[in-house]
């Protein structure tokens, strides 16, 4: 069966390369039979690439061991569930996860682009190719999943902590939104080649960037949850390189999902959005290559590895093509029209941009900066989470103020006048919630203080500018309030989805505030029967239990939590012992209030002689994190939903020109 | 015709220049944390972040629930005393890579409860043989 699997990856090698060589030249020369063979040699590579990740799956499965890499990641005792997600545990089954995910996106778009993108199509197959053809060299002879070995009686099993339902969505995710970024970035490059710098790339590729954004923000979501529900810190994100190195690329993927629309609107900022989407895909790239060099100290970085010159390799070869292209095409690239105002919706996105991109560039510094200071000083140094939280203030509150700013400013120019009868319920609202939270005790913090009033103005405009519309449409249709409500989301689902997600981020800035800058800790050790107190709450501790389950010793410490005379009932924190695997993971307990917001974590450590060392956190708010990656998801859907007006619109406005364009 | 001054490009240039002097103010004050080897603690003073991996074999208990236990350099063998008075994250064993933040008096690294970081529970395999 390896054979199999190693013979359908060198397959798949073989295609890529034909659909870059021959997919280029059919471009460059305009034939049309070779660039359909070299558009067909994408979904054949995929054929072949699935029958590989069936091999390795099957093997996962059947526990064959013979598979080096099941026997270093399953074992038999593992649940099936567990053992299919151990597919993409280790470096080699990720490596050909980004494969499969790559061929899945190439296919998807090539299909569903044929019509509307067809004079970009000839030179994105080989652009896509070239992407393909790296990671599938890398699996055939730099890192293969099917290497074998003589069975042993059993494999070394899965680390008990990815023994967790997350194992099972949070890579993909991530995977997805990583290589989606692959989409745009080929369309840019395909479209410039072609030398068609209108904005028919950006138009056909508007919903597949969204898509591979969403799933980076949700797969990161998940990541942090993952980690707040077992890993039993208490926190849910720790500024690691490789956490951050997702952050990066998603950063750049949302100033581009901005920018976007100036040049859609009024034909500005054409390089700048290249420059954006080589940004994004370069730096998915690179959050590639950090888990795999071992070149920064990361929680989450492969420790062994010989990919990771590969992919530096690469990044430098993508990063000196793209630029030459884009640096060869600039003559094309200049602006329709000006900044007319620096009072403008356009002004706000350019700010908008502006930040993200410099919020991006600091957390990219921070990363690269043991690097960089090994290299000039000679010494490691490292910057940690005060460096990190300080650029997010200076960053992220004016965009998140500018979240409720931007989409209530005209287009082109906008006056006083107008902004003061604009912003006056929004700022009216801000200013009371401050006022509000201040008389409350919520000063405690002025980040936080500043967050929630930001918060509160860009929820105020959210909503004033729904009941704006849908009072318009009530007006002018004469439809009902629920019909002009929805009508008016369905007739600009990319913007009133927009708002959702802007809604979605609020909750997150509010969560993130809450949790961080008005969280209560406390520590103890505690025999039975006696209590600690954190936050209001009274916490007792019982006698620990101890129960064995198939490969489990289960200790649990049952631990009273009341507040007040009030008994909230009993939290059980503890540990589990994995026999096969010889450790230990921890086992938090979580009490979540829904209706405030908040919740009790603990985290416990049970002592031979019965005590129990117990860290107990209350978080104001934190579930308001989780809600907004629901939120999120909805208002993604909802701005990417299908829209035939829309798409009769843009194919009139992108009216066919020749079929193919000389280099 | 004189081409008009556009105000985007002001705007981008300022903005680039006060994130740079936000950025080199911030650094030049706040600066970083030395990142430092079992081998050469004994040259620093003050903050630091110490990287290795756990000798294995060397683990004992400590008070408040912590280890005590042997670092050594990555790629390296000259070792170095840890005692860690907090309890350590499920992935801390024998053989392991850690790191701990801490600081340095007269070449004696104390350790700051709740600082040690493991890596990643998918990151742990085993070394690929050269072929």
């Amino acid at each position: 069966m390896a054979e199999l699997g190693r013979g359908a990856l060198v397959i798949a090698l073989g295609l890529e390369l034909w659909a870059v060589g021959a997919g280029g030249y059919a471009a460059w020369r305009g034939r049309r039979r070779l660039a359909a063979s070299a558009q067909n040699a994408l979904y054949a590579a995929l054929g072949a690439i699935v029958v590989a990740a069936l091999v390795l799956e099957a093997a996962m499965l059947r526990r064959d061991f013979s598979f080096t890499y099941v026997a270093e990641h399953t074992s038999r005792k593992l649940t099936d569930g567990y053992a299919a997600a151990a597919f993409w545990s280790g470096q080699e089954g990720s490596l050909l996860l980004w494969l499969l995910i790559l061929s899945l996106f190439s296919a998807g778009v090539l299909a569903l682009t044929r019509r509307p993108a067809r004079t970009l199509l000839p030179w994105v197959v080989p652009i896509l190719g070239v992407v393909g053809t790296f990671f599938a060299f890398l699996l055939v002879f730099v890192t293969s999943p099917f290497d074998t070995q003589p069975p042993p009686a059993d494999g070394a099993g899965l680390n008990p902590s990815l023994q967790n339902p997350y194992m099972l969505a949070h890579p993909p995710l991530l995977y997805l939104g990583y290589v989606g970024l692959t989409i745009p970035f080929a369309f840019a490059m395909g479209a410039l080649l072609a030398r068609r710098t209108d904005e028919l790339w950006i138009v056909a590729t508007r919903r597949w960037t969204l898509l591979a954004w969403t799933f980076l923000g949700v797969g990161q979501l998940l990541g942090s949850h993952w980690a707040y529900v077992e890993i039993g810190w208490g926190g849910y994100y720790a500024w690691d390189p490789v956490e951050n190195a997702a952050l990066m690329p998603w950063l750049a993927a949302t100033a581009f999902l901005h920018s976007v629309m100036i040049q859609e609107k009024r034909g500005m900022l054409k390089v700048w959005n290249v420059l954006l989407v080589i940004g994004a895909f370069l730096l998915s790239l690179f959050g590639t290559f950090l888990t795999r060099s071992g070149v920064l100290n990361s929680v989450h970085s492969f420790s062994f590895s010989s990919v990771g010159p590969w992919i530096l390799g690469f990044i430098a070869f993508v990063t000196a093509a793209s630029l030459v292209i884009l640096f060869s095409r600039l003559d094309l690239l200049r602006s329709r029209t000006r900044l007319e105002s620096v009072v403008s919706r356009e002004a706000t996105f350019l700010y908008n941009n502006l930040l993200l991109v410099a919020l991006c560039l600091t957390i990219l510094w921070g990363v690269i900066y043991p690097i960089v200071s090994e290299a000039v000083r000679g010494e490691t140094v490292t910057v940690g989470s005060p460096y990190y939280n300080f650029f997010l203030r200076v960053f992220g509150l004016p965009l998140l103020l500018l979240m409720g700013i931007g989409p209530l400013v005209a287009w082109r120019r906008a006056s006083l006048r107008s902004l003061g009868r604009t912003f006056a319920w929004p700022a009216a609202a801000a200013v009371a919630t401050g006022v509000a939270l201040l008389f409350l005790g919520a000063g405690s913090s002025t980040p936080g203080l500043i967050g929630y009033t930001f918060s509160a103005f860009v929820l105020a405009s959210i909503v004033l500018e729904f009941g704006r519309g849908t009072s318009a449409r009530h007006a002018t249709a004469h439809e009902s309030w629920p019909r002009a409500f929805t009508s008016l989301i369905g007739r600009n689902r990319r913007r009133y989805g927009g708002y959702v997600v802007h809604a979605a981020i609020v909750l997150l800035a509010v969560g993130i505030v809450g949790s961080s800058a008005y969280d209560t800790k406390s520590t103890a050790t505690l025999r039975p029967g006696q209590s600690m107190g954190v936050g209001g709450y009274t916490l007792t501790a019982g006698r620990p239990r101890y129960t064995t389950v198939p490969n489990i010793v289960e200790g649990r410490t049952p631990i009273l939590v009341r507040r007040g005379s009030d008994a909230l009932g009993t939290l059980n924190p503890g540990q589990n012992y994995y026999k096969a695997e010889d450790q230990t993971s921890r086992e938090v307990a979580i009490r979540s209030d829904y209706l405030t917001g908040e919740d009790l974590f603990l985290n416990a450590v049970i002592n031979k002689d019965g005590s129990v060392h117990l860290e107990a956190s209350v978080k104001p708010l934190v579930n308001l994190i989780w809600l907004s990656g629901l939120v999120f998801i909805f208002g993604s859907v909802i701005a990417m939903w299908p829209d035939a007006r829309e798409q009769r619109r843009l194919a009139t406005r992108y009216a066919e020109q020749p079929a193919y364009a000389r280099a | 015709m004189p081409r008009t001054k556009s105000p985007a490009r002001l705007i981008i240039a300022l903005s680039v220049a006060g994130v740079l002097a936000i950025f080199l103010v911030y650094v030049a004050i706040a600066g970083g944390t030395p990142q430092v080897k079992p081998s050469n603690v004994a040259q620093h003073t003050g903050s630091v972040v110490l990287v290795g991996t756990v000798v294995s074999g060397s683990v004992r208990p400590a008070a408040n629930d912590g280890k005590r236990f042997l670092l050594r350099d990555r790629d390296g063998s000259a070792r170095f005393p840890v005692v860690y008075r907090d309890a350590p994250p499920d992935q801390f064993k024998g053989g392991r890579e850690i790191s701990l933040q801490g600081k340095v008096h007269d070449g004696v690294f104390v350790g700051q409860p709740g600082s040690m970081m493991t890596k990643c529970p998918s990151k742990y395999q085993a070394a690929k043989k050269a072929a």
